[in-house]
C-alpha cells in the first residue's frame, strides 16, 4: 500500500469568517478590452515576527496578483507605483483613498496576518476607491503552508463581487508531465503551480487523469502493471482501486458522471474500442456503443443525460452525442477531418474540442446543437486537450507554442491566453477540478 | 461479433500466459543468417543502425517498447530481427501492399518457428490525442494479427498491445520522423527456433 496521499500536503482546513459586508455591485468588466485597475498591497504583519513573515506578506499578495491577471478581468497596478506611506492602516478610515485614486486604482486589496506556531490568521479586504467603501472583508484561519490557498479563495470572492459568480482559483489541475524525463507521470497542482503533488511514480506511462466530482479522487490510465487499465486514486487517503475488465481487454480512459456515481470508459477489446458504463469500482453496468471502429474520449453533459464522444465511424475522427443510456448518436462536427477530445461546458451550451488545421491542432468550441465551430487558438502552433473551468468561463489546454508542451489557460472566448506551467518537460492532458473547499 | 468475443477470451488467456514470462528476452540462436535476406522488406527503411547486441549471430526482436523506454533505449527493432515492422499512413490502419509483403515474411518465420509467441505492438505518430491514438494503435496491431491469422498463423500465438503515441522511435516533429512512428512492431515473448 502506498503512503502517497495529499494529506502529506494538507487537507482543507481553512475556516472563513465574514468580518464586514458591502453591497454587491454586480459590475461586469468587459471581456478582453477594458480591465479593471486594481492595487494589491503586501499584507501587514499584525503579530509577532517569525521566519515566515516576509515570505507570507508578499506571497499572499503575489498569489492574488497572479490570479487576478490570469482572470483577464483586472489590470493589477505595479507595486513600485504605490505612493502610500508605510504607516497607513488596512481598515476603513486608517488610510487615504486619494493615495490610490491618484495612481489610477479603482479597486484596492489590503490585509494583514498573524502567525502562531503552524497556524495563520489572515484578514483581507476589498475597497472601492471611487466610492470610498469597503466591499468585502474576510478573516481566514489555516495552516501557514496553505497561505496561497487563502489568497485564491479571496480572489474568488473578488471575482464574485465584480461578476456575480465566484472565481475558480481555489481549484486544482490534474495533468501528465514527463518532467523532462522518459516517463509520463500524473501530477496535481493549483493553477499557479503551488502545492504540486505527484500522484504516480511508477516509471511507466500514465495518462488521462480526470477528477471525481467531489474533487477527492483522480481516475487515470496506466501501463504500470502488465498492460493498460484504469486506476482510481483517492487523494486524501492514498487508497487506490485497479479496474480490471472482466471479459479481457484494456481500459484506455474514463470520465465520472456529474453525480459521481458512474463512469463512462473506453474499453479496447480485439482491436475495437467501445464505450461502457461502469460503477465506481470499475464493474460494467452496460455497454453503450457496439461499433467496429474507434469510439473514444467520452465526456458527460452537465445534467448527466448525454455523452459526447469521438468516433471514426464516418472514416475520420468526429464528435458525436448520444443519450447516456446508449443508442443512436448524432454527429456534431462536420468541418475538418480530425476532431477529438471533446468536453461539455458546465453551462451546457457549448462543447470544446481539439481540431486539426493543416498539420496543426487548435482548440475549437461548438454549440451543443451544432452549427459553426469557433476557433480559439492559432494554427501557428499546436494546442490540444481542452478542459473547462468549473464555472465554464475559462478553458485550460496544453500547447507547444513555447517549444515544449506547457499548460495554458484562456477565457472561454479565447482571450487572455496565459501560460500556467513551466516544468522542464512536456505538460499535457490537463483536467480542471471542481471548486474545492 | 461472435469472432470478437472469442478473441477476448483467448486474448485474456494469452495475457495471463505471457505476463508470467514477459520480461525475459528470448533470442533465437540460429537461423538469423538464413533470414538476413529479408532485410530489404518494407518497413526496414525506418531502422537506423543501433549498436546493441552487436557481434552475436542471435536473431532477436528486442524487448518490449515499454521495457526499452524504461531502460532508456529507443524502441528500435534490431536490424537482425526476423520479424519486421509494418508501417502505416496517418490515421489509417489498413495494410498497404508493402505491409502485406512484410507480414508474409513475418508469417514465414512464424511458420518455421511454431513455438514462438509474439506480442504485436501498435504505435502512432504524435499527432492527435493520446486516447484516440491508443485506439488507433490497437487497430494497427489487430490488423497485423488478423492478416497473419489469415496466412495460417494461430491467433493464440499473437497477442496485441497499443502504445499509441507514447513510445516513439523518433522524436522530431516532422513527417520524416512521424512515418517511422506509425508502425506495428513484433516482439518475441517466447519460443526458440525448432529447426
Amino acid at each position: 500500500m502506498r503512503s502517497r496521499s495529499l494529506l502529506l500536503l494538507s487537507c482543507l482546513l481553512l475556516s472563513v469568517t465574514k468580518i464586514a459586508h458591502g453591497a454587491v455591485t454586480g459590475e461586469i468588466v468587459g471581456q478582453g478590452g477594458q480591465r479593471f485597475p486594481i492595487a494589491v498591497v503586501p499584507l501587514k504583519n499584525l503579530g509577532a515576527n517569525t521566519g515566515d513573515s516576509g515570505r507570507v506578506s508578499t506571497g499572499i499578495a503575489d498569489a492574488m496578483v497572479h490570479d487576478l491577471e490570469l482572470s483577464g478581468w483586472f489590470r493589477v497596478l505595479d507595486r513600485s507605483a504605490y505612493i502610500e506611506n508605510a504607516q497607513s492602516g488596512i481598515t476603513l478610515g486608517t488610510f487615504d483613498f486619494k493615495d490610490w485614486s491618484t495612481i489610477g486604482a479603482e479597486g484596492l486589496v489590503k490585509g494583514g496576518f498573524s502567525i502562531q506556531g503552524d497556524e495563520i490568521t489572515v484578514e483581507l479586504r476589498l475597497f472601492d476607491v471611487y466610492q470610498n467603501k469597503e466591499r468585502i472583508g474576510k478573516r481566514y484561519t489555516g495552516r501557514v503552508r496553505d497561505f496561497r490557498r487563502i489568497a485564491h479563495k479571496f480572489v474568488d470572492e473578488i471575482i464574485n463581487q465584480f461578476t456575480g459568480v465566484p472565481g475558480v482559483f481555489n481549484t486544482r489541475i490534474a495533468y501528465v508531465s514527463n518532467s523532462g524525463g522518459r516517463f509520463k507521470e500524473i501530477f496535481v497542482s493549483h493553477l499557479d503551480g503551488s502545492e504540486k503533488f505527484q500522484v504516480t511514480d511508477n516509471h511507466t506511462i500514465n495518462l488521462s487523469p480526470v477528477w471525481s466530482p467531489d474533487g477527492r479522487s483522480v481516475l487515470y490510465s496506466s501501463f504500470k502493471d502488465r498492460g493498460q487499465t484504469l486506476y482510481l486514486f483517492e487523494l486524501y487517503s492514498g487508497k487506490e482501486i485497479k479496474f480490471t475488465p472482466r471479459g479481457g481487454g484494456r481500459y484506455l480512459g474514463g470520465r465520472f458522471s456529474p453525480d459521481g456515481q458512474s463512469i463512462v470508459a473506453t474499453l479496447e477489446t480485439g482491436g475495437n474500442t467501445n464505450l461502457y458504463l461502469l460503477d465506481r469500482s470499475g464493474n460494467v453496468i452496460r455497454q453503450l456503443t457496439s461499433d467496429a471502429g474507434i469510439e473514444v474520449s467520452p465526456a458527460w453533459s452537465p445534467d448527466g443525460k448525454q455523452i459526447v464522444f469521438v468516433s471514426d465511424r464516418s472514416g475520420s475522427p468526429q464528435i458525436y452525442i448520444m443519450d447516456a443510456g446508449g443508442g443512436a448518436a448524432r454527429r456534431l462536427t462536420y468541418s475538418g477531418s480530425y476532431n477529438t477530445s471533446p468536453e461539455w461546458s458546465p453551462k451546457g451550451d457549448r462543447i470544446v474540442y481539439t481540431g486539426r488545421v493543416g498539420n496543426r491542432f487548435a482548440i475549437f468550441t461548438i454549440s451543443s446543437d451544432g452549427g459553426e465551430p469557433r476557433k480559439l487558438t492559432s494554427e501557428s502552433f499546436d494546442s490540444e486537450d481542452p478542459t473547462w473551468s468549473p464555472d465554464g468561463r475559462f478553458i485550460a489546454f496544453s500547447s507547444n507554442r513555447a517549444g515544449k508542451y506547457h499548460l495554458y489557460v484562456m477565457q472561454a472566448s479565447g482571450d487572455n491566453q496565459r501560460r500556467l506551467t513551466g516544468s522542464g518537460g512536456d505538460d499535457t492532458k490537463p483536467n480542471w477540478s471542481p471548486r474545492l473547499d | 461479433m461472435k469472432t470478437r468475443s472469442a478473441c477476448y477470451v483467448c486474448g485474456g488467456f494469452l495475457l495471463l500466459v505471457l505476463g508470467a514470462c514477459a520480461p525475459s528476452t528470448t533470442t533465437k540462436p540460429d537461423g538469423s543468417g538464413a533470414r538476413s535476406s529479408d532485410s530489404s522488406t518494407a518497413g526496414q527503411d525506418a531502422r537506423s543502425g543501433e549498436g546493441e547486441r552487436g557481434g552475436t549471430k542471435e536473431a532477436t526482436t528486442g524487448t518490449s517498447s515499454l521495457k526499452d523506454m524504461q531502460e532508456g533505449k529507443p524502441p528500435i527493432t534490431p536490424a537482425s530481427s526476423p520479424l519486421k515492422d509494418v508501417m502505416f499512413d496517418f490515421d489509417r490502419y489498413d495494410l498497404s501492399a508493402d505491409a502485406r509483403t512484410t507480414l508474409r515474411g513475418n508469417a514465414d518465420w512464424l511458420r518455421s518457428n511454431p513455438s514462438a509467441r509474439v506480442e504485436i505492438e501498435g504505435h502512432c505518430d504524435e499527432r492527435g490525442t493520446n486516447e484516440y491514438n491508443l485506439a488507433l494503435g490497437a487497430k494497427r496491431a489487430q490488423a497485423a494479427r488478423e492478416f497473419l491469422s489469415s496466412l495460417g498463423i494461430s491467433p493464440d500465438r499473437l497477442s496485441t498491445i497499443s502504445y499509441g503515441e507514447e513510445i516513439p522511435v523518433c522524436r522530431e516533429h516532422d513527417e520524416q520522423c512521424w512515418k517511422q512512428n506509425r508502425r506495428a512492431r513484433f516482439v518475441i515473448l517466447q519460443g526458440r527456433s525448432t529447426s
